[in-house]
């Protein structure tokens, strides 16, 4: 008889403390096109850079507005853990911003409608009373369904062989995959609070509209942007989504199949984002990546 | 403020004046009707649990078994995970769970007594078998994740997490290898549950103080070190473990407050004024009136406690925290005296 391992592997974490890290990186060394010969893909996931600051200040503000209605303590737990993780995100993005400018890719016009959406569009309104609430809702049901994206990202990012292969910078690749793995870590996070204070399916889809449409629009125009203003590349080549049809399949950027089959899922009444992406893969990222490691804390 | 196009040539770009008059017509479309908010019903998740026995375990280390008082299964929990536990006075305080994951009927947790301590140790050695318990959990700020290979390092009351993890390691067979220390032998709890044979034990009366070289040795790449003890001690292993081998620590708590001064904050919405001791920071007093009050990361680097500082002098203790009309008030303190917070 043959003696085999037995199968009792740790099982896939659950009931997860989110903690914020502190991350230290250094951009000096990173080259602006990062996915060398590359520039297409490297500005496909180059707009992140420019929407993350500006949105997940947004999401911070808006989840700070919401603890309060909170009344479920460890709901509440997850929410502070996750505005935490999502302001080191912020800070961490934006000096990848002021790394593209100090390399003569000035991106602050498009920042600067980055902000628009998220500051005046879905910003405070001077409501009151009821419509008050009800507007901060209808604000979490949309980061519920942006966090939907950002948890799919995360879980793409951490499995990018492609990237690794096309010799993509490291500390970028850090950079997005230790972001990629927190958002996979408390990927529940912002759909459990929506279903928490509100839970109206009617939202959820309406909500998934609009981030469909405001995400997309958002990303052509702004990788369009990209690479009309790219100091090397110089509007020869001309950007936009379709470039996905390429980077998508050669594994450089998410492919759009992969994105609408998520968003199939979630239109489910049985949606549950802990079927997106896996914690343990995550968390394995995240004890190896060498920007939390460098923040010795 | 509609923005200016990417090209600079317009103010306004035309494609955000068509969104935003689209998107504001929505929400205007939306706002005639009123309302409906369904009222948020609350979650509790508290436990009430009975203490089924107290052991000794060591030197001052008594291990508490809860379970319900009608003997149902309990939640499950996954090595690395901890329970809340509500003290009668109103102190909350994580213990690692350190029984069989596997046993659905109890809890095992253990406590050393620190007499030095917040006081919380001190009400859990009395409690006694019968006694009621309230806990919320389990959850886990420590998680245990598969790897072909182990290096632990437990420091005295640090066993608790470790061990469940050495037995599963041990009973799914990776490589795996513990250090164990701590003052003297007799300090030391749960040596007879360990697996025999890789437990290296390592007491200060027999060999001194432990270097980071007798904690970790050599790691092979790939390996994952899991440790858990005082923060001196997990600091010397953050520093020796190589990028080749990852490392896991527990995160529980913020550093402790070293050189304190008590000052008083005022909080000027409400004109309460709240003193807080040398050995709570600011956020921690400030919690206590006002439960909804938003923190995150508690060691002054994430930002999410920032507060406007109406008057008074701020002793800035985080490198993010800098001027003086706002402060993170997880770490920074007054210099002495009052300050007003905009809260």
């Amino acid at each position: 008889m043959s003696v085999q391992r037995p199968p009792v592997r740790p099982p896939e974490p659950e009931n997860i403390v989110l903690q914020a890290r502190d991350v230290r990186f250094d951009w000096s060394d990173v080259p602006l096109h990062w996915i060398p010969r590359d520039p297409v893909a490297t500005h496909l996931i180059n707009v992140l850079h420019m929407l993350l600051p500006a949105g997940e200040e947004w999401f911070v503000k808006v989840f700070k507005e919401a603890v309060p209605y909170v009344r479920d303590d460890r709901l509440r737990e997850d929410v502070l853990g996750f505005i935490g993780q999502e302001a080191m995100h912020a800070s961490s993005h934006d000096a990848v911003l002021d790394h593209f400018v100090e390399q003569g890719l000035d991106v602050r016009p498009f920042v600067r409608q980055v902000e628009f959406v998220f500051e005046d569009l879905l910003g405070d309104r001077g409501l009151t009373g009821d419509r008050k609430r009800a507007w901060l809702f209808e604000r979490i049901a949309l980061i519920a369904a942006i966090e939907h994206f950002t948890g799919v990202l995360g879980d793409w990012i951490l499995n990018a062989k492609a990237l690794d292969e096309a010799g993509a910078d490291p500390m970028m690749l850090d950079l997005l995959r230790w972001h990629g793995a927190e958002e996979v870590e408390h990927r529940h996070v912002a759909h459990d609070l929506f279903m928490h204070l509100d839970g109206s399916y009617a939202a959820r889809l309406r909500a998934m509209g609009e981030t469909i449409t405001m995400l997309g629009a958002l990303w052509h125009r702004g990788h369009r942007f990209l690479m009309a203003r790219d100091p090397i590349v110089r509007g020869r080549i001309k950007g936009g989504m379709r470039h996905l049809r390429r980077t998508g399949p050669a594994g450089l950027t998410p492919s759009g199949r992969m994105v609408g089959a998520s968003v199939r899922r979630y239109l489910s009444r049985t949606y549950s984002p802990l079927n997106e992406g896996s914690t343990s893969q995550a968390l394995a990222y995240l004890a190896a990546s060498p920007a939390a490691r460098a923040a010795l804390r | 403020m509609i923005p200016p196009d990417l090209r600079g040539r317009r103010e306004r770009d035309p494609f955000w004046v068509a969104v935003n008059a689209a998107f504001n017509g929505i929400q205007r479309f939306r706002s005639l009707r009123a309302p409906a908010l369904p009222a948020v019903s609350p979650v509790d998740r508290t436990m009430r649990l009975t203490v089924l026995e107290v052991r000794r375990e060591a030197d001052d280390v008594v291990s508490l078994r809860l379970g319900a008082a009608d003997g149902r299964v309990l939640p499950g929990w996954q090595p690395g995970g901890h329970l809340d536990v509500l003290l009668p006075s109103g102190r909350r305080r994580q213990y690692s769970l350190c029984g069989d994951p596997a046993d659905r009927r109890a809890y095992r947790i253990a406590v050393r007594r620190l007499p030095e301590g917040g006081g919380g140790s001190v009400e859990m050695h009395e409690l006694r078998e019968g006694d009621a318990v309230a806990v919320q959990g389990p959850r886990n700020a420590f998680p245990f994740l598969a790897h072909e290979r182990y290096a632990f390092v437990a420091g005295g009351i640090g066993i608790t997490p470790i061990l469940p993890m050495v037995t599963a390691a041990d009973r799914f067979g990776a490589d795996w290898s513990l250090v164990y220390t701590g003052r003297t032998r007799a300090s030391l709890p749960f040596l007879d549950e360990l697996p025999a044979g890789r437990v290296t034990v390592r007491t200060d009366d027999e060999g001194g103080a432990p270097s980071a070289a007798d904690l970790l040795g050599d790691v092979p790449d790939g390996t994952a070190v899991y440790c858990c003890g005082p923060a001196p001690m997990i600091d010397a292993v953050r520093a020796s473990v190589g990028l080749d081998a990852t490392l896991h620590y527990e995160r529980f708590a913020p550093p402790p407050i070293v050189g304190g001064r008590p000052f008083e904050v005022e909080l000027r919405r409400s004109g309460r004024v709240l003193p807080v001791p040398a050995d709570r920071s600011a956020l921690d007093v400030i919690r206590d009136a006002l439960p909804d009050v938003a923190y995150s990361c508690r060691q002054g680097f994430c930002g999410t406690c920032r507060t406007g500082v109406l008057s008074g002098a701020v002793h800035d203790r985080a490198p993010s925290d800098q001027g003086d009309d706002s402060m993170l008030v997880c770490v920074s303190r007054a210099t002495g005296g009052r300050i007003t917070l905009d809260l």
